[in-house]
């Protein structure tokens, strides 16, 4: 039975560099819908190999909400024009580097399965990159360790 | 009504629960990416929530661009140490007048027993609440049914709570220059006008803080770096729906114009808004005949 973090992880993954722009990153997102394994957040790295950080759709999405979005409810006609547009194109002046999530967990190869599973719980997230020396080799998703735990039942 | 739209309220009401804390030793490229991430204008430096140290404010982040200070540096270089703190359970009308007094833009409530930072207040945050009272409010221009009502109230109008002083810059004035202005100026940004005084675009703090993040030059002009086109009102629009306008377009400012393709007569922001302390029409203000001036 294969039990560590490598043993489920994908080591053929996309990256960005902090200075990518916005647009990369949605491109991204789009191609990999296309190849019917969809994404939600993608490493960034430095030119070095280690890692910067991640950007999610999550924290593309948190930059286009309007920072006081919970009046909204109060608004009865929205109806002011360019509103969509005019979130989306504040992204056109951004690098990855300047809405991704900066300080992210990391795991390392040899780690059990079963300890990646309670990082993921407890920190909410999905996707975790698997470093050896320093270097991201790998990245475990919670779609792919919840298929392997669960193809004996 | 009849009343001051505030009374009775406490902080807890209108604070942001949702708390940013940064450590001292954390960089100052770290303060920025949280700053645009989290649309705040300030964040909190603490060890946690229950040992706050400073705030770090957009301008401390200019001012360490403007002294050359490398984006590695932490923020317990540049932070303003202490944060000023108000009781979760103070009135909101407490609250105000600590503003005021001290010329904070925010406070962090402070729970007595815990010694923790619980949330944050700031001028935009009290607009929020102002404008759900009008929304709901019999007298406000968004009840239309009850019209015999509004139209005896008088409403205010734009050009009687804007900022007169609207601080400007050319397309060719270095950005330098513009750095040195703003942080002289209790305002988030400066328009960009042209020799006749007509909006030509705007540079916030924000753009500022972004240009470090990024390796810009202090020495390229305003017209390379700046937003457009500028938001704007006129004059004689309503308050409400100006504030409507800035809530929705997620906007801190719109620039105010007296009428179609006029030059610049003033700007109002939230926090002008907020000011204001009463909802968007004399029928609250009426009891309570205090407008803060700026």
């Amino acid at each position: 039975m294969k039990t560590t973090a490598k043993d489920v992880m994908v080591t053929s993954f996309k990256t960005l560099s902090p200075d990518s722009s916005i647009s990369e990153a949605l491109e991204i997102f789009k191609a990999s819908k296309l190849d019917g394994k969809t994404i939600f957040g993608i490493l960034v790295t430095d030119k070095d190999g280690s890692i910067a950080g991640m950007i999610s759709m999550y924290d593309v999405l948190l930059f286009l909400l309007p920072k006081h979005v919970k009046i909204w409810g109060n608004i009865s006609d929205i109806e002011i024009e360019g509103i969509i547009d005019r979130a989306t194109g504040k992204l056109k002046n951004l690098f990855v580097g300047d809405i991704m999530t900066p300080k992210i967990i990391s795991v390392t190869p040899d780690m059990h399965l079963m300890m990646v599973l309670d990082i993921m719980i407890k920190k909410h997230v999905r996707r975790l990159p698997v470093v050896s020396n320093g270097e991201a080799v790998g990245m475990v998703y919670i779609s792919d360790l919840f298929n392997h735990l669960l193809e004996r039942v | 009504m009849g009343k001051d739209t505030l009374t009775g309220l406490s902080v807890r009401h209108a604070m942001r629960k949702q708390l940013i804390v940064l450590g001292p030793n954390d960089t100052i490229d770290c303060c920025i990416q949280y700053l645009l991430k989290y649309k705040v204008n300030a964040i909190l430096v603490g060890e946690n929530s229950e040992r706050a140290l400073g705030v770090v404010s957009k301008t401390d982040i200019m001012g360490a661009w403007y002294a050359g200070l490398p984006l590695s540096t932490p923020v317990r270089m540049i932070m303003n140490s202490p944060p000023f703190f108000c009781n979760p359970d103070d009135t909101l009308d407490s609250a105000l007048n600590i503003m005021k007094t001290n010329k904070v833009y925010r406070l962090y409530a402070l729970e007595e027993n815990s010694n923790a930072v619980v949330g944050a207040i700031a001028y935009p945050d009290i607009v929020g609440l102002l404008y759900h009272y009008c929304s709901h409010c019999e007298q406000g221009i968004f009840n239309k049914s009850k019209d015999t009502v509004q139209d005896r109230v008088k409403r205010y109008k734009v050009h009687e709570i804007m900022t007169k002083q609207v601080e400007s810059c050319k397309e060719d004035t270095l950005l330098e220059s513009v750095v040195e202005i703003l942080s002289a100026s209790r305002f988030g940004a400066i328009l960009v006008s042209d020799d006749q005084n007509y909006p030509k675009g705007v540079i916030s703090k924000t753009d500022i803080t972004l240009c470090y993040r990024h390796g810009q030059d202090l020495s390229v002009p305003a017209g390379t770096i700046m937003s457009t086109p500028v938001a704007l009102c006129y004059e004689q629009d309503h308050v409400e729906s100006a504030i409507k306008s800035m809530i929705l377009k997620d906007l801190h400012r719109l620039f105010v114009v007296p009428e179609k393709h006029q030059a610049v007569s003033g700007v109002l922001s939230l926090t002008d808004a907020a000011r204001l302390r009463s909802g968007s029409c004399h029928a609250c203000i009426s009891s309570r005949i205090r407008v803060d001036k700026n």
